[in-house]
């Protein structure tokens, strides 16, 4: 179970390739909150993304976490947030195995066996990330979803690559997550079904 | 994330890639093999000169080696997981740098006494050559990774990190060829060492932050 976190973004201003983004957004998102950020291609949506996890500096607005200003100085964010942006921050030289064991290193092999095989992954465990497909290299990056203990989850289009089953998953996830007190902040230009029934959609 | 296993994961990603080692250091054979086949193969040429030509030919290797340190990071986003993962990420640079300068270096080491057999080099210069290089080569790293962090986001960016970074390769070329022809001739080299050590812990300590920067500009 996760303590209780909110994320509050005020008067945000994302200034990209002389493009104005997301220019006065501001919203507020609490524990148990799916937040589903949509828009068209080009919209924003991943610039917002970073913007949170601090990948990328906004011209103006502020970010709260749990009612601290970390708009300056992500590292309290940072702690407690897991993003998979749209490339996923797999390596393609190393195995499934190695490259989860880079995110989370001290996770219990069975552990990890237990996450691979829940995601149709476990005889690929020991093969180079280079010879999987694309939707299994999106089921390798989402993996972490399942061994972090991280509360805020920024996903990037995490259901891209995916087949049914895989989108199935995931959404078993989510919902799990949010109904343990975490958070979700994920993009998507694609009009899914609502995930849970604290499903916020903002539309950009 | 943690800084071990960090890495664990870079250490593992050069094994993978260690043909590029091998090209790096192959590359750096036949650049030195070229001058006694090509320029002048008597010792009264080459022996003088060893210094320098085993130095360029270790600039341009590492040069080789160094320019896309970041290239596939950034394609495959792992580079932004590192600016959010909350490590420090000059810490991070720092644990790349040590990683990559001991892939590089240490095959390089291992060809020199080949070498310097080719060149001529008496053997009191030759551990004065391999002294230059464990104190020098680290400065190179340090300043190389700048560039290459720089250019992570560009496409055949091979000839803009070469003429980012070369110029600022000559202080230490200078003094390290220096050193090694002061040995050759009985005249104190301390001091030259002691230059290339003071150079290279200079950029120990500047060069994690600036490639930092370089890092969350690349990746903005």
């Amino acid at each position: 179970m996760h303590s209780y976190v909110s994320l509050t973004i005020s008067d945000l201003w994302i200034e990209r390739d002389e493009r104005d983004l997301c220019k006065g957004l501001s919203f507020e998102v609490h524990s148990g909150d799916v937040l589903r950020v949509l828009g068209e291609n080009g919209a924003g949506k991943s610039s917002l993304l970073k913007v949170i996890a601090g990948v990328i500096t906004p011209l103006e607005g502020q970010i709260h976490y749990s009612g601290k200003d970390v708009t300056q100085d992500r590292s309290l964010l940072q702690e407690n947030t897991l993003y998979i942006g749209h490339f996923a921050g797999v390596k393609r030289l190393l195995t499934v195995e190695e490259n989860l064991r880079w995110y989370c290193p001290t996770v219990l092999s069975s552990e990890l066996e237990c996450t691979l095989t829940h995601l149709g992954l476990l005889s690929f465990l020991d093969s180079p990330v280079q010879t999987l497909s694309a939707g299994q290299v999106r089921r390798v990056a989402l993996a972490r979803l399942w061994l972090s203990k991280k509360a805020l989850w920024l996903l990037d289009e995490p259901f891209a690559s995916l087949d049914d089953k895989g989108i199935v998953i995931l959404e078993d996830h989510i919902r799990q997550h949010v109904s343990l007190g975490g958070l979700v902040v994920l993009t998507t230009h694609q009009n899914l079904r609502s995930i849970s029934s604290r499903d916020v959609v903002l539309s950009l | 994330m943690t800084y071990t296993s960090f890495l664990k994961s870079e250490l593992l990603v050069l094994w993978r890639r260690k043909q590029d080692v091998v090209n790096a250091v192959l590359f750096f054979i036949l650049v030195v093999a070229l001058f006694p086949i090509g320029v002048n193969s008597s010792p009264e040429f080459l022996s003088p000169a060893s210094g320098g030509i085993i130095w360029c030919a270790a600039v341009l290797a590492i040069l080789m080696a160094i320019e896309g340190a970041f290239k596939e990071d950034y394609l495959d986003g792992s580079l932004e997981q590192l600016v959010v993962s909350g490590l420090s990420l000059p810490l991070l640079m720092l644990l790349k740098v040590a990683a990559l300068w001991a892939s590089v270096v240490i095959p390089l080491l291992l060809v020199m006494p080949l070498l310097s057999e080719m060149l001529s080099l008496p053997s009191g210069a030759f551990w004065v050559l391999i002294m230059t290089l464990l104190v020098g080569t680290p400065c190179l790293f340090f300043i190389g990774i700048i560039g290459s962090a720089l250019t992570a986001s560009l496409k055949q960016s091979a000839m803009l990190v070469m003429l980012l970074i070369l110029p600022f390769y000559f202080p230490i070329i200078i003094f390290a060829t220096s050193a090694v022809q002061a040995a050759q001739v009985g005249l104190p080299y301390s001091g030259l060492l002691a230059m290339l050590l003071a150079m290279s812990l200079l950029s120990l300590v500047v060069s994690p932050f600036m490639t930092a920067i370089a890092i969350k500009a690349s990746v903005n």
